[in-house]
């Protein structure tokens, strides 16, 4: 694993304006609780609509753990979890989280997160989510509230599935109100939805236009502008940024401009980026090999129908192709982005810490084989725990797929 | 006796196969979160799919080696014919590895039923309400399946039979924690599991003859020490035969395959549905279900009815909902001083060796 850091983040104007907005809200998280304002912690894909209605300040400790890899402490974090006697084949987002809670240390000024008022979390991700944040629940002492997703892996979900979410986040509301006093207002409610309908269809859009031959945007950069559709959505500033975003790229698609040169082979990633060795996505490219389309980014878009409020969010949480999908859809969603991004080869990254998501990754590739002749790849690895890392093997698993690319010519 | 309940078990594809010669239909289900008695009411003969010591090697082409034992063997059977007699499969969200399983399997395994449950982790009435609307949904998936309705009553008599199964076992679970019981650990493991493969009414029958050959029986725990085991699934009983043969006697447990799935009784509710589901939805709760406090409660219950002396749990390696809740229950344990013992498996009988040298160091302990 080289120890550079990427480079591609110089290269779009907007990074300026994305570096100012995670700082932004790094320094405003600082300043929260001297503040008095309620921090709530939320699990990846929790609503967080919900918190920018009430004036809750979220903190995403997902988010987190993709930063403390970056930065190489999830090495110390993990191992400081699993000294509490959490199994290290956990997830390592909830081991680095925990073990950084327990040495009161983050990437931050030497420490770790503002402590949470409120929990939320959804299990519509996983099961580990839920437990994870019980877990946090008895360790700070704080109330928790669980979103639950009934939801037919497999098949489309029914009404009363939607409803049962769509209640669940009537409830979520009526939750923060008593823990905080805040009270819920509708219009803000709309407004916020109109914010972060707005940003995800414009994430969507630039994620679009990745359809583009050569790809404008890396991977790098697709992976690192997603801070704002994850953590500010129902914000304002994610839409303006996006809209930056979004006019940046588009005109570098127009004029055909390659975000990286040599493109020969445009690839589909599945799923997680390595966050300690997003340099993973340079090698591939000295090989001549772009990533143009992922659904791990391109999930956390999804549009909101505004005039139902809580069954359009819920609709949108619920209908996630990554959580409700089983492989025979997957494939079948695979299959289309390959048509669309003009996509010559398929990554699989199996993910030691998301047995959800990595569940089914052999059938997936398999299926686009069958159907499309469209090779894939499988390496293991754990997104955010390095300590098992081989890059040696993973190099290996990528060269043996590149000269299966390089025959076909 | 007991053997009887062995052979049952071991011969559990062969007799399969003859209900099939007569006609029969039979589903497989893999977790005790499916509404077996829903199944039973389209006349279709639920058997739990279970885990086996055989090796795998098929579904190694399709589940990582991170996936857990169960759920890879479970497979592996499927893609090896094992479950080839069945019709249908259903099963109910619980931990992502059964969330997953059901398109796995549709897709290498040809399967003319799949039911799969959304199935609500709450305890709230919210969440009640969606598990009856899944409930139905599976009900008329079912009748469109067998090409009948299927009506109050045949539910009412499934609920019924399977009642009876429950309160018998219940039973048995009590004359295994007695003094001087004469049933022990492995064997009622062994009796439990033969229930999985069996139509309820003729293992109702069992049951009660089992139960009226131990009233007159006895045997002696003395100087054995009282354990609680708890965990997932697990297939070697030969774990639970080696903490008894090593000076244990288990009296009380919480396991998947053991109180967990037959403790709670269906309760007569405005309609059969409605019964079902509350029973569902409000039983032990597994650790894939929120929250997790009344599962303690229980164990805590248990230690002390029955005098328990110390807690062995029992889990598969990579079941990421046991393992989150381990240091939980050891805290909650430790602040009971109720003595604590964990035990990770991969359903090899290699780590027997491993195992008893700990279990007898924690027997020593606690002598
Ligand atoms: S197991 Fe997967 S979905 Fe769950 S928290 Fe970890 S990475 Fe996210
Ligand atoms: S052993 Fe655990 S992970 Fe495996 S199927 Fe059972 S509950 Fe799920």
């Amino acid at each position: 694993m080289s120890d550079k850091k990427p480079e591609t983040k110089k290269r779009l104007k907007t990074s300026e304006k994305l570096g100012k907005l995670m700082a932004d809200y790094y320094t405003e998280s600082a300043m929260v609780k001297a503040q008095k304002k309620p921090v709530a912690w939320l699990s990846s894909v929790a609503p967080v609509e919900v918190c920018y209605t009430m004036d809750v300040f979220p903190i995403y400790p997902e988010n987190y753990g993709t930063m403390c890899a970056a930065r190489k402490l999830s090495a110390e974090f993990c191992a400081a979890a699993e000294a509490k006697g959490f199994s290290t084949d956990l997830c390592s987002y909830a081991l680095n989280n925990l073990g950084s809670i327990y040495l009161n240390k983050g990437p931050f000024m030497g420490q770790g997160l503002p402590e949470p008022d409120l929990l939320i979390a959804t299990e519509h991700a996983c099961l580990s989510m839920a437990k994870w944040w019980e877990e946090l629940s008895r360790h700070f002492n704080v109330p928790l509230y669980i979103v639950d997703a009934a939801l037919p892996v497999g098949e489309d979900p029914s009404p009363h599935h939607i409803n049962y979410f769509a209640e669940q986040l009537r409830e979520l509301m009526g939750f923060v109100e008593e823990h905080t006093g805040n009270k819920f207002d509708m219009d803000k409610f709309k407004e916020v939805l109109g914010y972060s309908d707005e940003a995800s269809r414009l994430f969507l859009e630039i994620g679009g236009l990745r359809k583009t031959v050569p790809s404008p945007i890396s991977p790098i950069e697709i992976f690192t502008n997603m801070f704002p559709i994850v953590t500010l959505a129902g914000k304002k500033e994610a839409v303006e940024f996006y809209n930056e975003l979004y006019a940046e790229i588009s005109e570098l698609a127009e004029r055909k401009e390659a975000a990286v040169p040599n493109e020969k082979y445009r690839l589909l990633w599945d799923l997680f980026p390595i966050w300690y060795n997003l340099n993973l996505f340079k090698y591939i490219e000295e090989k001549g090999g772009v990533v143009v389309a992922d659904v791990y980014a391109t999930t956390f878009g999804g549009r909101v129908d505004i005039s139902r409020p809580f069954e359009g969010l819920a609709e949108r949480y619920v209908g996630n192709p990554l959580l409700s999908y089983g492989v025979q859809q997957k494939t079948e969603l695979y299959k289309q982005m390959i048509k669309e991004y003009h996509v010559d080869g398929v990554i699989f990254h199996s993910n030691r810490s998301c047995r959800m998501a990595s569940m089914g990754q052999y059938d997936v590739k398999q299926g686009i084989y069958e159907d499309l002749g469209i090779p894939g790849a499988i390496f293991e690895s754990d997104f955010v725990d390095p300590r098992s890392y081989s890059d040696e093997q993973v190099k290996d698993t990528l060269d043996s797929f590149f000269e299966i690319l390089e025959s076909r010519g | 006796m007991i053997k009887d309940f062995q052979e049952r078990y071991a011969k559990r594809h062969e007799l399969a196969r003859e209900w099939k010669k007569e006609g029969k239909r039979i589903f497989g289900y893999f977790c005790g979160y499916a509404p077996e008695e829903l199944i039973d009411a389209a006349g279709i003969i639920p058997v739990r799919i279970l885990g086996s010591l055989d090796k795998v090697t098929l579904a190694d082409s399709h589940l990582q080696s991170f996936i857990c034992a169960f759920g890879r063997s479970c497979l592996d059977q499927g893609l090896k014919g094992t479950y080839d007699y069945l019709d249908g499969i259903v099963t109910s969200k619980t931990c992502d590895i059964m969330r997953n399983m059901p398109s796995i399997w549709s897709r290498n395994i040809e399967i003319p039923f799949v039911g799969y449950i959304g199935a609500p982790a709450k305890r709230t009435k919210a969440a009640r309400e969606c598990l009856i609307a899944d409930f139905k949904v599976l009900q008329s998936k079912l009748e469109e399946f067998i090409g009948k309705s299927i009506d109050d009553d045949s539910i009412n008599q499934s609920i019924e039979t399977y009642n009876e199964s429950r309160k018998l076992l219940k039973e048995l679970y009590e004359i295994r924690g007695k003094d001087n019981s004469p049933l022990s650990g492995s064997d009622f493991y062994h009796v439990v599991r033969a229930g999985f493969v069996t139509p309820k009414k003729e293992y109702n029958k069992m049951l009660s003859s089992l139960k009226g050959e131990l009233i007159s029986s006895k045997s002696s725990r003395d100087g054995k020490v009282r354990f609680l085991v708890s965990g997932s699934t697990f297939e070697d009983v030969n774990i639970l035969k080696m903490i008894e043969e090593v000076g244990g006697s288990i009296v009380a447990d919480d396991l998947c395959i053991g109180s967990r799935y037959f403790w709670d009784l269906v309760e007569p509710a405005s309609d059969p549905i409605r019964s079902l589901a509350n029973r569902y939805q409000m039983r032990i709760a597994c650790p894939c279900k929120h929250p997790s406090e009344e599962r303690m409660e229980r164990i805590l219950e248990e230690v002390k009815k029955h005098r328990v002396e110390g807690v062995i749990s029992i889990v598969q390696k990579y079941c990421d909902t046991h393992l989150f809740e381990y240091p939980y229950m050891r805290d909650v344990l430790q602040k009971n001083d109720i003595p604590f013992l964990y035990l990770e498996t991969e359903d090899r009988l290699g780590e027997e060796g491993q195992f008893k040298t700990r279990v007898q160091a924690f027997i020593e302990m606690l002598r």
